[in-house]
Order: C-alpha cells, then structure tokens, then sequence
C-alpha cells in the first residue's frame, strides 16, 4: 500500500462525496459537516499566503545571493525591503484598522502603481487597435466590422444620440457572443464534471503533485 | 513614401500621445457628454430597488488597486443606492485587497452622516475571508461558525445586523463587484446553483462578454458592465462622480480609437491601390 498515494486520495473520495451528499440530499447533518470542511479550506487557504510569502523570500532571497542576471537582483532586493516595511509597518502601526503611515503608503505609492497598470493597456490597445484592424481579407474584415460596431455601441455618446448603436452592440453580445460562449461554458462544464468523477474515483492525481 | 503609406505606418509614438490627448483633455475640463443607461446597469439599480427595507445584502469587494479606477465608483454609487433604501449590508471581501479598498469606498459613500446607518446595525464589514469559491460557500454555509469577529476584530454575535442572518437563505441579495473572473463566475455557482439566490455581479467591461451568458439566462439579475456600468448606476442613483466624468474621457478616446481605425483601413486600401505592399 502506497500510503503517500492512498491517504490523499480516500480524503479526497471522502471530502467529494459529502460535498455531493449537501447538494443532492440535503441532510442537516452532511450539511453541517461540509460547512466544517469548507472552513478547513479558508483556513488551510490563509496558511497558504503565509506559506506564498516564504516562498517569494526563498527565491528573491537566492538571487541576491548569486547575483545573476545583470541587475535583475536589486529589483528582488527592492521587493524585499518593501514587503518587510509593509509587514513591520503594518503590525506596529495598526492591529485591525490600518494606521495613517501604512494607508498612506498604500493610497500613495500602490493605489496609483496598481491603477497605472491597469491603465497602461488604454494605449496599447488603441495602438493595437490602429495596427491589427485591417480588412486585408474576408476574416478580418468580419473581425474589423465587429470590433467597430462593439466600439460605437460601447462610446457612451454614440449611443445617446442613436440609440440604435447600443442595440447593435448588445445583438452581438447576445446571440454571437453568448451563444459561442456558452458552447465553451457547456464543454468546459462537461470537462469539470468528467475531471470531478475521475478525482474521486482516484484516476485523476495530478492534483497530488508530481510524483 | 506617399502620404498614404506613412499614415498606415503611424509611430507608436504619435498615437500614443494623442491618446494620452484624449484622456487628458476631457479630464481637466469634463463636458457632460450624453449617455445612454445600459439594460444591463438598469436591471442591477432595479433588481437593488425592489428590495424592500431591512433586506440583508452580501456584498463582495472582489478588486484591488488595479481595478479601482474602474469599479471603485461604481461600488461607491451601489453602496448610495443600497443606503438610501435601508437596506442592511454586509461586506466582504474575497480579493486580498479588498480591505484596504473598503475603506476608500467608505470615505466616498459616508453612511454615517449621508443616511445616518450605524455600523454593526445596518452594515458590518467582516474582512477578507480566503479561498474564493470555498470562501463563498462558507459565507453561505454558516456564517457565523466560519466568522466570530468582524474586520475591526470586534465579536459578530452582538451585531444586531447578523442577529438573523445565518447564511445563503437569510441574503435576500448576493452582490459582487471584482476584476477577477473566478470571482464573478463562483458567485453564480456558490449562491445561485447552490441557493438559488438572487445575484448581482459587477465586472471589468473587458469581463462582461464572459459573464453576460449568465445574465441572459436569469442567473445574474444585473451587470455593472465597467465604468460605463458605473457611470450608469452614478447618474441612476443620482449622485454624479469619478464615472460620469469617466464617461466623457471613454468618448474621446474611443472616437479617437475609431479614427486611427478608419486611418489605418483607408491608408492601407489607398497603398494597396497604389501597389504598395
């Protein structure tokens, strides 16, 4: 018996079959002992941020040490430094609510890095937009005029002065997009569930790592 | 080279720039452009309006600083309309970063002196729980054995708000607004397959495509389809912000998006007449 093997997969089998028990029966008692276990997960998924934080200090902290790969390393350096201030600034600073020094850090540095990330691809994908927009043959020509009506009916002036331009855009994420979608949605479903049965009947380990 | 092959060439650069025109000009001096509210944005204002008051909301802050810009007014005008109808809110938070969002959303809304709610009777916020789906489903599940003290560290089962709310049956509204898609489509598996609860979802426009299936299947009652989603819920709710103002610089940058198309296509056709490659 290869119990590095067998363990994980009975509490698997387990775990899945109590959850399937909640739905489908409805029992007071299966249903409280799947709320027990989804509360293992969140607890088990906070273990697992403290668990990510040692791993970012592993890596960062063995390429400062070797030093390679140009000066790739100050930017680990750097990381560093910034994840022990917000630690450190964090639990002095503030228990629950977050201190004034912390916050500011935060709405000040973070807030407008993580917004400009974000913003960024504006100009990109209006460059892109310019470049890739062709009607060079059939193809992109069906993509070109779907991507401009989406556009019209997506500027919100446009579509106040005629209407018409949001109902265009909004036939085309109805019938083309939906339904395409949910052929993707019903395939990736069928998958999910195909995946679910093999995972607990144990043909499916992926999941246990690489073995 | 022609006129025409230069301008299928456009630097980077230059378009970049009139871009950056684009957004800059309308930002320092907002026109109030027309729009035109979604169906979309509508059913979400209508489907929070029927509520009658004291009905208990679940609201998931789902988004960090990159989605802010896009989602956090949005949230803001959500928050106005559900305190302005009474209802009880709890808020939750299924991305790392919706905690330090909380408090933004709350500095734009003001409950205390705008509609004179109460924390702990009207609305409560019970922090970052982890593990996305397995987080919504054990909000849902029993609240109160998966959470003892709010994100103020403050114990829960004095909270008259939560005094009868226990899980899924006790929401009469599951609301969510996140940049994640895992987040915007678990909600619909986690409260509406399981409970058959009522939903609500606000996305990235970029994320509306995916999640729109299910708002045409009654899955989702109503989407804030991005900032004009959030435009749409501002000028709904009547309290005009960061969106509306948004709005004109989406329009300006948009037209100017469909220019550089409409350059790009005639350039090439007109190289192409020429015998350009």
């Amino acid at each position: 018996m290869d119990y590095k093997r067998d363990i994980p997969l009975a509490i698997t089998f387990l775990v899945g079959i109590i959850a399937i028990g909640d739905y489908y029966t409805g029992i007071e008692a299966v249903t409280q002992t799947f709320n027990v276990i989804k509360n293992w997960g969140i607890v088990l998924q906070g273990f697992a941020l403290g668990l990510g934080a040692v791993n970012l200090l592993r890596v960062h902290g063995k390429r400062i040490s070797e030093r390679r790969g140009g000066t790739d390393w100050y930017f680990s350096a750097w990381l560093l430094l910034m994840l022990a201030v917000h630690i450190i600034l964090g639990l002095v600073t503030g228990r629950y609510e977050q201190g004034e020094t912390y916050s500011w850090l935060y709405n000040a540095i973070y807030l407008p890095l993580g917004s400009t990330m974000y913003s960024s691809l504006a100009f990109y994908m209006a460059y892109g937009a310019y470049k890739v927009l062709r009607a060079r043959n059939f193809d992109a020509a069906l993509l070109f005029i779907t991507a401009v009506l989406v556009i019209i009916g997506n500027t919100p002036m446009f579509p106040a002065i005629y209407p018409g331009f949001f109902h265009m855009r909004e036939w085309i994420f109805g019938p083309i997009v939906s339904g395409a979608y949910r052929g993707v949605r019903i395939g990736i479903g069928i998958g999910a569930v195909v995946l679910g049965i093999k995972t607990l009947i144990g043909m499916e380990t992926g999941y246990l790592g690489r073995r | 080279m022609s006129i025409w092959e230069k301008l299928t060439e456009l630097p980077r650069e230059i378009v970049m720039t009139l871009v950056l025109l684009s957004i800059i000009v309308p930002a320092l001096n907002p026109l109030g452009l027309p729009l035109m509210t979604g169906q979309m944005s509508q059913d979400w204002y209508d489907t929070v309006d029927a509520l009658p008051a004291d009905s208990v909301v679940l609201f998931d802050i789902g988004y960090g600083s990159g989605g802010y810009p896009s989602l956090g007014p949005g949230n803001i005008a959500a928050f106005h309309q559900m305190f302005n109808k009474d209802l009880k809110i709890v808020i939750m938070a299924t991305a790392l970063e919706g905690t330090l969002m909380y408090p933004l959303v709350m500095a734009g809304v003001n409950p205390e002196s705008n509609y004179g709610a109460v924390y702990g009777e009207d609305y409560v916020f019970i922090g970052y729980v982890a593990g996305t789906q397995t987080a919504m489903a054990g909000v849902l599940g029993d609240l109160h054995d998966l959470v003892t003290n709010d994100y103020l560290g403050n114990p829960i089962s004095g909270m008259s708000i939560l005094d009868d709310v226990a899980g899924a049956d006790d929401f009469d509204l599951v609301a969510y607004v996140t940049t994640s898609g895992d987040i915007a489509e678990g909600w619909v598996y986690q409260a509406y397959s399981q409970y058959n609860c009522d939903v609500i979802g606000g996305t990235l426009s970029m994320m509306t495509t995916s999640i729109k299936p299910y708002y045409d299947s009654g899955q989702l009652l109503g989407i804030m389809d991005g900032i004009k989603g959030a435009a749409d819920l501002e000028f709904l709710t009547g309290h005009p912000g960061d969106a509306i103002v948004s709005s004109d610089i989406l329009t300006f940058s948009q037209a100017l998006v469909l220019i550089f198309i409409a350059v790009g296509n005639i350039s090439f056709f007109m190289t192409r007449k020429g015998g350009g490659n």
